[in-house]
C-alpha cells in the first residue's frame, strides 16, 4: 500500500478541503439548488400585444414625455403579462398579476443575464442586452413565459 | 478515475430530472464557483449574479454536455467567462484606475482552470469521505484540525490520554479506506512518479 500521503499532509489537505467549503454562505449553494427549476422548461410564448414603437399618436408622444421611457412593450400570454420600459441605459418590467420569480435574457449572440423579480413584479436590467433579445421568465408560481425576439 | 464516474452518474440523472442529483452536483462545486469569483475580486452581489447564470446555463445544457464527466471544467470556464464579462461591465460603469488595478492584480495570481477544477475535484472527494466517516472519527478529527490540545480533546470527548493517538490513526486508517480517495492518492502518485521520471 502507497502511502502518497502521510497522516499530517492527508490531515492538512482534509482542513484545506473542508475550509473551502465552509467558506461557502448557505443560501449561495441553496440558490444553486433552485436553479434546477429551469430543468426543460416548456415556456409559454407570450405574444406582442403592444408596442409605443409603433404607434405615432398622442398616448405614445405622452409616454416620452411622461417618463424616461423610450418606448414601451407589453406581452401577453394565458396567465400572465410582461410590461417592459426601455429607457436610454435600463430596461424595467413589470409582471402582471405582480408576483415573484427569475428572469433570463437570451440574446440571439449568445448572450444570457439573470435577474431577481421583486414580490411586486417588478424587475430591472442595468445593462442593455445585444439585441435581439428575448426574455425568459419564470415565476414563484410555477409559471413559465417566454417572450418573442425583441429589438429596441 | 472513479470519482470522476461517480459525477458523470450524477449528470445523466440530473438530466433525467432527479434534483437530489443535482443537488449533490451543487454542493460539490459550490465552493470552486465561490472561489473562483472571489479570486476575480467580486463583490457577493455580482457573485450571486454570476452563480444563478452559470447554475441556469449547466441545467440546461445536461442534456448537451459531451462528457458527463467534465461537468466541473466546463462549469469552471463559463464561471471564469462570465466573471470577466461582469468585471468588463463594472470597468466600463465606473472608470476609476484604481479598481482596474484591483483588476489586473487579481488577474495575475489566478491559478489556471485545469488546476482549480483539479483542486475542487479533490477537495470534493476528501469532504465526500470524510463525511463517511462516523460521527466519533469525524468530531474527534475535527477537534485535532482545529489543533486543540490533546487535554482539552479528553475532556470534550471523555476519552483517555492514552486513546487519543490510536484512535486517531484508526480513523485516518478508516478515511484512506475510501474508494475515490484511493484512486485520487493512487492518481497522485503516479504524476508524482511521472514528474520523477522525465
Amino acid at each position: 500500500m502507497s502511502e502518497v500521503w502521510d497522516d499530517e499532509e492527508l490531515l492538512a489537505r482534509l482542513i484545506v478541503a473542508l475550509t473551502a467549503a465552509d467558506a461557502v454562505p448557505r443560501d449561495f449553494v441553496e440558490a444553486g439548488k433552485t436553479a434546477f427549476a429551469w430543468h426543460n422548461i416548456d415556456a409559454e410564448l407570450a405574444e406582442l400585444a403592444y408596442d409605443s414603437g409603433l404607434r405615432q399618436d398622442e398616448e405614445a408622444a405622452l409616454l416620452r414625455a411622461d417618463s424616461a421611457a423610450l418606448r414601451a412593450l407589453t406581452f401577453v400570454a394565458a396567465e400572465l403579462s410582461i410590461e417592459l420600459e426601455i429607457t436610454e441605459r435600463t430596461l424595467i418590467g413589470q409582471l402582471v398579476p405582480p408576483q415573484a420569480g427569475r428572469i433570463q435574457v437570451l440574446s440571439e449572440s449568445g448572450y444570457s443575464h439573470v435577474a431577481a423579480v421583486d414580490e411586486m413584479g417588478v424587475f430591472v436590467l442595468n445593462e442593455k442586452p445585444p439585441e435581439p433579445f428575448r426574455l425568459q421568465c419564470r415565476t414563484v408560481t410555477g409559471l413559465s413565459v417566454s417572450t418573442a425576439w425583441i429589438r429596441f | 478515475m472513479p470519482q470522476r464516474s461517480v459525477v458523470g452518474a450524477l449528470v445523466v440523472r440530473a438530466r433525467a430530472g432527479d434534483q437530489g442529483a443535482w443537488d449533490v452536483l451543487v454542493e460539490r462545486y459550490a465552493p470552486m464557483l465561490w472561489s473562483i469569483c472571489r479570486d476575480q475580486g467580486l463583490d457577493r452581489r455580482d457573485i450571486d449574479d454570476v452563480a444563478q447564470y452559470v447554475w441556469m446555463r449547466a441545467v440546461e445544457h445536461l442534456g448537451r454536455l459531451r462528457d458527463p464527466d467534465k461537468i466541473g471544467a466546463w462549469l469552471a470556464t463559463t464561471t471564469k467567462h462570465e466573471c470577466l464579462r461582469v468585471r468588463r461591465a463594472r470597468r466600463k460603469q465606473d472608470h476609476s484606475e484604481q479598481l482596474l488595478d484591483v483588476a489586473m492584480t487579481m488577474d495575475d495570481r489566478t491559478t489556471t482552470i485545469e488546476q482549480v477544477v483539479e483542486d475542487a475535484e479533490r477537495d470534493a472527494v476528501l469532504r465526500a469521505a470524510f463525511a463517511r466517516l462516523s460521527p466519533d472519527c469525524r468530531r474527534l478529527l475535527g477537534l485535532l484540525m482545529k489543533e486543540m490540545p490533546y487535554h482539552e480533546i479528553c475532556r470534550r470527548l471523555g476519552m483517555a490520554m492514552g486513546s487519543v493517538g490510536p484512535t486517531r490513526a484508526r480513523c485516518l486508517a478508516r478515511l484512506r479506506a475510501d474508494a475515490a480517495l484511493v484512486a485520487l492518492m493512487r492518481a497522485d502518485l503516479e504524476s508524482r512518479e511521472g514528474e520523477h521520471h522525465v
